[in-house]
């Protein structure tokens, strides 16, 4: 543990020596650490799907657009039919299920409003629906697969390459009372997402999935994203006044408390 | 849940604003059309959507006259998904820019 630390901590001094000024033979401040990082500060949402006041995208109630629902992938031909049923299912219960958050992998496609918290260790990802992903980039490894357990934003460890931060995810667990419900993939899921800024106000993720048992071929999705214009601060979703109530094979909304 | 292809128009007087989650809500009475006051409830989206288009808790007054354009819900209830809402002198609220953050 010792010796991977030790050349964890020589890499990110050349790394850091060539972003920063500083001499290659020490290790590098804190100030120098953080120097070195992207500037990923404010809040990011969605390219492709804006919401409106309504609670839907501006562009009508059809749906979200959602690429990780959309059916666009590759999934085995003796699947699909079974991938389509499920998937139909899903949508049905997912119109009366009270969704604790978006889990992952959905949450990247930064409907819900999300944040980065970019720092030497780790880069932390939450949205408002207060789902999190902590991304290790101190060279931890992912614990041995005996040890491993699925949980709903999986287990994530990352690496910089220059300013595009490349994360690796295993253990994605799809549980129904997350929207990761919605996509048919299985817990044996490997994800790598390459993030970065491409400009003041817009940022870029590539999303390459392999799941064989599912998938004939990698998947590879791309979202966008661009700063909130009228987000100053992150709201955090809960359920205080929850009006949906189940009606028959709907929902309709519950008469005010008051 | 929401009826999108028959939107209809709602002119009333709010009783109420929740400014909530996981929806926000606008309590609306509108007279009927025998002239009898009848309560709408009217969804919109989480605080964090509101607040991104401009609105604020303070947006919408108990007393305001609004007219709303909604998503009737589908069961025939007093109730839908608002889409757009007009102040009495005009003034459609629901964009950033016209309420700066």
């Amino acid at each position: 543990m010792r010796r991977r630390k030790m050349a964890y901590g020589l890499a990110m001094a050349a790394m850091l020596c060539a972003a920063v000024s500083c001499a290659p033979d020490r290790a590098p401040t804190r100030a120098e650490q953080f120097a070195a990082l992207p500037d990923w500060s404010g809040i990011w949402t969605s390219d492709a799907t804006e919401i409106d006041i309504s609670g839907y995208p501006a562009a009508g109630m059809g749906g979200m657009g959602l690429k990780l629902i959309g059916g666009k992938a590759p999934i085995k031909p003796e699947l699909q039919a079974k991938m389509a049923a499920q998937l139909a299912a899903a949508m049905a219960a997912d119109a009366r299920r009270k969704a604790e958050g978006w889990g992952y992998p959905l949450m990247m496609e930064g409907v819900a409003p999300m944040q980065f918290l970019v720092t030497p260790e780790e880069t932390l990802i939450l949205n408002f629906y207060r789902d999190i992903r902590h991304v290790y980039t101190d060279g931890r490894q992912h614990l041995p697969e005996e040890d491993r357990w699925p949980v709903p934003w999986g287990d994530s460890m990352g690496h910089w390459e220059g300013d595009t931060l490349v994360i690796d995810t295993v253990s994605v667990q799809l549980d129904a009372i997350f929207h990761t419900l919605l996509l048919p993939l299985t817990e044996d899921a490997h994800f790598i997402e390459r993030i970065r800024r491409t400009g003041p106000d817009h940022m870029e993720v590539e999303m390459r999935i392999e799941d064989p048992a599912v998938l004939s071929a990698p998947w590879v999705v791309n979202f966008s994203y661009h700063k909130a214009k009228g987000l100053d601060r992150l709201i955090h979703n809960v359920f205080e006044n929850d009006r949906s109530v189940v009606e028959g094979d709907s929902l309709t909304i519950a008469p005010p408390k008051d | 849940m929401f009826d999108a292809a028959h939107t209809r128009s709602l002119t009333g007087t709010v009783r109420e604003f929740q400014w909530t989650n996981p929806h926000s809500y606008i309590q609306l009475v509108v007279k009927n059309d025998r002239g009898k006051d009848e309560e709408w409830s009217l969804e919109m989206g989480a605080p964090v959507y509101l607040y991104n288009q401009g609105w604020r808790r303070s947006t919408v007054k108990a007393g305001d006259r609004l007219t709303v354009t909604i998503a009737p819900l589908r069961n025939g209830d007093k109730g839908g998904l608002l889409l757009k809402a007009v102040t009495a002198d005009g003034k459609a609220l629901g964009k950033a820019a016209e309420v700066p953050p």
